[in-house]
């Protein structure tokens, strides 16, 4: 799939086929995307723990439900738990280093090895590390970076995925992470029940109430010739509801006996 | 307890507009009074009234009503064992029945659902 069509295509899916399983080289290809993502410092702030539905007790499984996740999570084949390593920043001092030897962080830019050990590990990463509201926020966005790649790998792959909550704190004692893991979303997977397109694109806010141009409340003008292109590419698609999806999702509640 | 006095209470008459305006279709008589009934057995299976089994697992609170989540957590296995009890070892009959209380629930703002077969 071409990347705009990707990124056009994505939906969370809450409907799964239960009973196909998911490819395991699928799965390492979807962690292998979040791995190359961009990250702040160059650590590894996104951690994943792969677990296969039918593995979990079925006691355990519902403890990790929250209200409004148990169906999907009882339809997909493979649960992704994503965390946030708030330990990261202490790789910092290293891997910033491993950047400037790479040629990534250059001299042309003020970087080497004395400014990461005087100036950024005391000044910057160690203070972030000590804030505890700092470290929550910057973990959430770097991680996120992460998840958002292994989304988007699992529909280049023509695979159903959607990022559900779960209780963090069920989910540790199953799972057994270490207290430095924060956690952040569960990304279920499998090949999608309903129509991969669910229904069509969601709603969202107008283009210029979100973007400006120079200064706040001066919207970035939104070129229409722009728009019909990507909507040739597939990055725009077809708003929702599509006028069948009402019955499609009566029809799956009812395949799945789930109520209405 | 009649269909026509469940049909009267708040909390069923809530359910049935809800329930129409969401799917964009009302029920038929033959459907409506085949979902009361459910609630009616219902009712009478738990001992309470429809308007009782909503507000039993609310609690008001300044930012809005909340959901008791042990409650609900009781309710949840309750429905189950009413629809155990109504499928008379037909899954699919027992389940049609658990999921129009469950539809009941959902449509009064309490969020549950029920185990998809798979």
């Amino acid at each position: 799939m071409e990347f705009k069509e990707v990124l056009g295509s994505r939906r969370s899916i809450r409907y799964y086929q239960p009973y196909r399983k998911v490819e395991r080289e699928k799965i390492q290809m979807i962690l292998e995307a979040a791995r190359i993502a961009s990250q702040a410092v160059n650590s590894n702030w996104a951690k994943a723990i792969v677990v296969n539905r039918d593995d979990i007790s079925e006691d355990d499984r519902e403890a990790i439900k929250t209200p409004t996740t148990t169906a999907q999570l009882d339809l997909a084949p493979v649960w992704i738990f994503w965390y946030g390593d708030m330990s990261a920043p202490r790789a910092g001092k290293t891997t910033l280093k491993q950047l400037v030897d790479v040629g990534a962080l250059n001299p042309s830019h003020g970087w080497s090895h004395t400014y990461v050990d005087q100036v950024v590990w005391p000044q910057v990463l160690n203070p972030i590390l000590e804030n505890p509201t700092a470290i929550v926020a910057v973990t959430a966005v770097e991680a996120g970076l992460a998840i958002c790649q292994a989304v988007l790998m699992a529909v280049d792959l023509g695979l159903g995925t959607s990022l559900s909550a779960f209780n963090g704190e069920k989910a540790k004692a199953v799972l057994n992470p270490p207290d430095n893991l924060l956690p952040l979303w569960l990304q279920l997977v499998g090949y999608s029940a309903e129509s991969p397109d669910a229904g069509g694109a969601r709603p969202r806010q107008p283009f210029e109430d979100l973007y400006f141009e120079g200064r706040y409340g001066v919207p970035f003008e939104r070129d229409p010739e722009v728009v019909e292109m990507l909507e040739i590419e597939g990055m725009l698609q077809p708003k929702a509801p599509y006028p069948w999806r009402m019955d499609e999702v009566r029809a799956l509640a009812r395949m799945f006996g789930l109520p209405e | 307890m009649t269909l026509e006095e469940v049909g009267g209470y708040r909390s069923v008459q809530h359910w049935l507009e809800a329930h129409g305006r969401h799917w964009n279709r009302s029920a038929e008589e033959g459907e409506r009074r085949q979902k009361l009934d459910v609630i009616r057995r219902y009712c009478e299976f738990t001992g309470r009234d429809p308007d009782f089994l909503i507000s039993n697992l609310l609690r008001d609170t300044p930012e809005g009503p909340r959901i008791r989540l042990k409650r609900r957590r009781e309710e949840i296995a309750k429905i189950g064992e009413f629809e155990l009890a109504a499928g008379e070892g037909d899954a699919r009959r027992g389940r049609n029945d658990g999921n129009v209380v469950r539809s009941f629930f959902i449509h009064n703002g309490v969020a549950l659902t029920a185990a998809p077969f798979r």
